[in-house]
């Protein structure tokens, strides 16, 4: 499978640089990361927990970076296992100044999975890693703004990340987003809810008893007795 | 021998219907027994792997698990299970090599869903908690998913030391195709592919396995369809008597072929689970794990050529082809024998070569599906002559009534062998007459001539499509029954097949109540229970109501004569002057010499006094049947449907479905099996694909996004009879489990290409779906 796509950070290519190479502002970024380690120079260990649909489970990973050119490019290698499944991967980064003092990131790869998340998720992997990697990225965004904003103001830097329910909401509202892009779609499921909640108060209001049910309490399903 | 049949070819509702519609029926889920444990598999997630290690030590802590095993533990007991069909020697130039599935991997993954480990707790829920604790360390290999390149020198190898991917080769002729194809005014050559489908049952698998060490009694409860060779094969597997284990199918929601398999691993491992526990374990498989780890079938690639003459009389017909067999090949080549056998179909066709490779995947292990690799070959054939008829400008139904075999050619020997590994003979049948009357049922020709042309201007695209075709059935070796008179006068039978809504409990009673003459209502039968008849093979190959049912048609007529017998003795009379109806035995034409089955067979059953030596007691008899060979079955089926080339959505406005299967038992039942089977057809036609990517990873494992057909896909359905009884067994029986699968695929392409006859569209593969139709749609021109 492959993912690719774009995002523009709100400040200089070094300091986005610093950002993804340091691990604890990357566990931070991502809610669901248990740990993030760094073994070697170019070498992270973590486990992170996944939710994709009815798919949900901690995922034991390694990631090696390579070919860094900083602070323009580098490439990392995924793999990743645990109960939800496998994921193993290989992506390029790449980081440009647009000049306004943001920088455009750019990021293709191939992921393969299996498992749970290949055999269930299927039809939700797309849209699911596209919201992680951006919701992720939005983070990272949030970290980059109050760093700078504490550099100018000589302060500490205050960022509280999303928590872990925020983050999956915000992945659940992504997909749902998509499945109904379409403002047709969308106006469809609201007829839809509200017919059904129409026929149920219906039947409930004409529902009558006694006589024909078979039940000894005698009781209309509003409630009265 | 045939007398006049009361019950048999009645349209007679079932006797097990009232007791499934109100839940007086057991289920392998409805066992509860005191103690009673169960059991959660850990499943590979790599389709191809090196298993390192394996650590359960933190599952065994967590509370509730009773026990984990891997193959570690199994010790000498870990075993590969027995190959069920291995092609004999007497078949000349056959490589085979046999690879047979394991109880727990040991060391090599080779299929994503088998089996690690198991672990047992008290409940289900603990049970699946505690696979998560278990950590294994697997080295991943390259998977082998596609059948060309699995045979290209430098793929993975499934099975290293093979050497090669390659699990079998065997060649078939009849005639000479070369010097018929030389002769020929058209030869026609295609590429044809066949994917894979499931089998898709309502029920998955379950398992109860329970050993009381007390009483040395293995009782096993299994959705299988063969529960006499699953006992006799886990007696064996674990040094005990065969008299010691009862193996018992109850009730089973579907079984459709793969739930005969000796063995799953999960029979073995829980079998041997329950032997060193003491207690009685369950396992439900849940839905996920059935597209998983259930047998599955229909992978095939064929290079395929049919030879013929101006006029569409075929002279020959070859094909090489790839059969994807999965990582193991227990069930032998009985699937590519099949397709073997009906790639010419309902057809004389006088040259006959076909190439069979069969090649290991890194896929679920392929045995039969409904069709068992029947669909395959009439596809190929029906596809051949739908394009020779486009060619050579003659209507498909005329190029088919050209090249049917003829009524007076039966039996006719086809040169080649079949699955059982027995010379290729159509026993008989008019396949003229069958075709005919589905034409005239559909109403072919003002279809054709008015109707058609007059929607077409209107702008629809509606099709036809006809087809004929044969079937195999009614295998060997044999079966067995017992039928016995009790002293209430009702009858109790037992037979050693399986049911799995075959209407085997309804069926056989007709047969049953025309030789003794009782009301079928009245005869109580047991299938599918090894304690009460323990001699037999099992349920497949349509085969219940020609082995099975003939069975019990000669234990039902042995006990007729015992009746005569005692009853000329009781009633002064001589044998032919006696008369079995409603329960009594009557004089001919007297009112009050008479008596009641259920006296005479306490008369039969003395508590005193001496018996005449050689006598058995009671009205009972055992009787076994076993054919020359098996029946073939035919049938021809049409289907009008209307396709629209934007959505690609297809409405089938009519279909029918003309089926000759012999002497009909049931004509309820008959069309029961005819509506389920095209059901099956039509999912493996445009809505069932089971779709794998290159890492043997299953994508659609869940029947969200694997389509089984449902209410507004299965159209009515008009189901049209002949009958041309077989002289192979004097029911004259022929198999019909099958028959509404076989040839759906073929008619469904024609009649799509029919419908979309303004565009250059070919249907060489199967299944199709709505996207798929799209991109060929979209890669061929407008006309």
């Amino acid at each position: 499978m492959r993912i690719e796509g774009e995002y523009l950070f709100g400040g200089p290519r070094q300091a986005v640089w610093e950002l993804v190479r340091d691990p604890d502002v990357l566990a931070m970024a991502l809610p669901g990361t248990q740990s993030l380690q760094q073994v070697s120079e170019s070498e992270y260990e973590g486990t992170m927990n996944v939710r994709v649909g009815p798919v949900a489970g901690v995922f034991a990973g390694r990631i090696v970076i390579s070919d860094e050119v900083p602070p323009e490019s580098l490439t990392l290698t995924v793999e990743g296992k645990g109960a939800p499944g496998f994921a193993t991967g290989v992506g390029h980064v790449r980081l440009s100044e647009q000049g306004d003092g943001t920088t455009l990131m750019n990021y293709d790869g191939e992921v393969q999975i299996g498992g749970k998340l290949a055999s269930v998720g299927q039809r939700l992997i797309d849209t699911a890693s596209r919201s992680i990697i951006g919701q992720g990225l939005e983070s990272l965004n949030g970290v980059l703004l109050a760093r700078m904003e504490a550099g100018v103001k000589g302060v500490e830097v205050e960022y509280t990340p999303p928590s872990e329910t925020q983050f999956a909401r915000g992945v659940a509202r992504d997909m749902a987003k998509e499945m109904f892009a379409s403002p047709q779609a969308r106006w469809a499921l609201v007829a839809i809810v509200a017919a059904v909640a129409m026929v149920i108060g219906f039947v409930l209001g004409r529902q009558r008893c006694c006589e024909t049910s078979p039940m000894d309490k005698c009781a209309d399903l509003t409630g009265n007795e | 021998m045939t007398k006049k049949r009361k019950y048999v070819g009645q349209r007679m509702t079932r006797n097990e219907d009232p007791r499934l519609l109100t839940g007086k029926a057991l289920f392998v889920d409805d066992v509860d027994l005191p103690g009673m444990l169960h059991a959660a598999f850990l499943r590979s997630d790599y389709a191809h792997a090196r298993l390192r290690s394996i650590d359960v030590s933190a599952a065994r802590q967590r509370p509730g698990v009773v026990a984990v095993y891997t193959a570690e533990e199994m010790g000498k007991d870990w075993q590969h299970g027995p190959p069920l069909v291995i092609p004999p020697p007497t078949l000349k130039g056959v490589l085979f090599h046999t690879r047979t599935q394991v109880p727990l991997v040991k060391d090599k993954v080779r299929i994503s869903g088998e089996p690690l480990a198991v672990v047992i707790a008290t409940s289900r829920y603990i049970a699946e908690d505690a696979l998560d604790d278990i950590v294994i360390d697997v080295e991943p290999l390259g998977a082998v998913i596609d059948l060309e390149k699995a045979l290209e020198p430098g793929a993975p190898l499934v099975h290293d030391d093979l050497g090669s991917n390659l699990a079998a080769h065997l060649i078939q002729d009849k005639g000479d195709y070369e010097a018929a194809k030389a002769k020929a005014d058209l030869v026609i050559l295609r590429r044809i592919v066949i994917d894979r489908g499931a089998a898709g049952a309502m029920e998955n698998r379950g398992l109860v396995t329970s050993w009381d060490s007390k009483s040395q009694q293995l009782t096993i409860w299994d959705t299988t369809q063969a529960p006499i060779p699953v006992r006799n094969g886990l007696a064996a597997m674990f040094g005990l008597s065969a008299n010691q284990v009862r193996v018992i199918a109850p009730f089973v929601g579907g079984g459709f072929g793969p739930k005969i398999m000796m063995y799953y691993p999960e029979e073995m491992v829980l079998t041997w689970a329950t032997l060193q526990l003491g207690r009685p374990i369950k396992w439900i498989e849940d839905r996920r794990e059935n597209f998983l780890a259930m047998n599955q079938e229909r992978g095939q690639i064929h290079d395929a050529e049919i030879a013929l003459e101006r006029d569409g009389r075929i002279l020959g017909m070859s094909h090489a082809f790839l059969h994807d067999t999965g990582a193991y090949d227990p069930y032998g080549l009985t699937v590519p024998l099949n397709t073997q056998s009906h790639a010419m179909s309902a057809y004389d066709v006088p040259n006959y070569h076909s190439e069979l490779k069969v090649v290991f995947t890194n896929r679920p292990i392929v045995s039969p599906v409904r069709g068992a690799g029947r669909p395959q070959g009439i596809f190929l054939m029906e596809r051949l002559l739908d394009l020779a008829a486009k060619e050579l400008g003659i209507d498909p139904l005329e190029i088919r009534r050209r090249n049917l075999i003829p009524p007076d050619a039966f039996p006719y020997e086809h040169k080649i062998i079949d699955q059982a590994f027995a010379p290729l003979i159509f026993d008989s049948g008019n396949y003229q007459d069958t075709l005919d009357k589905a034409a005239a049922m559909i109403g072919y020709e003002k279809f054709v001539k008015k109707d058609q042309p007059r929607l077409r201007a209107e702008g629809k695209h509606v099709g036809i499509g006809i087809v004929a075709f044969v079937e195999t059935t009614g295998v060997g070796p044999y079966e067995g029954a017992r039928v016995t008179i009790e002293t209430s006068g009702k009858v109790s039978a037992a037979t050693g097949v399986g049911t799995q809504g075959q209407g085997h409990f309804t069926s056989f009673a007709q047969i049953i109540a025309d030789q003794v003459g009782v009301d079928p209502r009245d005869v109580r039968l047991v299938s599918g229970d090894t304690s009460q008849f323990h001699w037999g093979t099992g349920t497949f190959a349509s085969r219940g109501a020609v082995v099975a049912a003939n069975a019990v048609h000669a234990a039902a007529a042995a006990v007729r004569g015992k009746i005569l017998k005692l009853a000329s003795k009781v009633l002064n009379a001589p044998e032919e002057e006696l008369e079995l109806a409603d329960g009594r035995v009557r004089v001919a034409g007297t009112r009050d010499q008479s008596i009641s089955l259920g006296e005479l067979a306490v008369r039969a059953n003395p508590l005193r006094g001496a018996v005449e030596p050689g006598t058995e007691p009671g009205l009972e008899a055992t009787a076994y049947f076993g054919p020359q060979y098996g029946a073939t079955a035919n049938g021809s089926h049409a289907m009008i449907l209307e396709v629209d080339p934007e959505t690609m959505m297809v409405d089938v406005k009519r279909y029918v479905a003309v089926e000759d299967c012999g002497t009909v038992l049931n004509p309820l039942i008959l069309e029961g099996q005819v509506h389920g089977g095209l059901a099956l057809g039509l999912g493996n036609s445009y809505y069932e694909k089971l779709v794998y990517d290159e890492n043997g990873q299953l994508l659609n494992a869940s029947l969200a996004d694997y389509l089984i057909p449902s209410a507004t896909e299965v159209p009515r359905i008009e189901v049209g009879h002949e009958e041309t009884p077989s002289p192979l067994n004097p029911l004259g029986t022929k198999g019909a489990g099958e028959a509404g699968t076989i040839p759906v695929p073929a008619l469904f392409a024609q009649a799509l290409e029919n419908a979309l006859y303004d565009h250059d569209l070919e249907i060489l593969e199967m299944p199709l779906s709505p996207n798929r139709l799209f991109e060929l749609l979209n890669d061929g021109r407008q006309k």
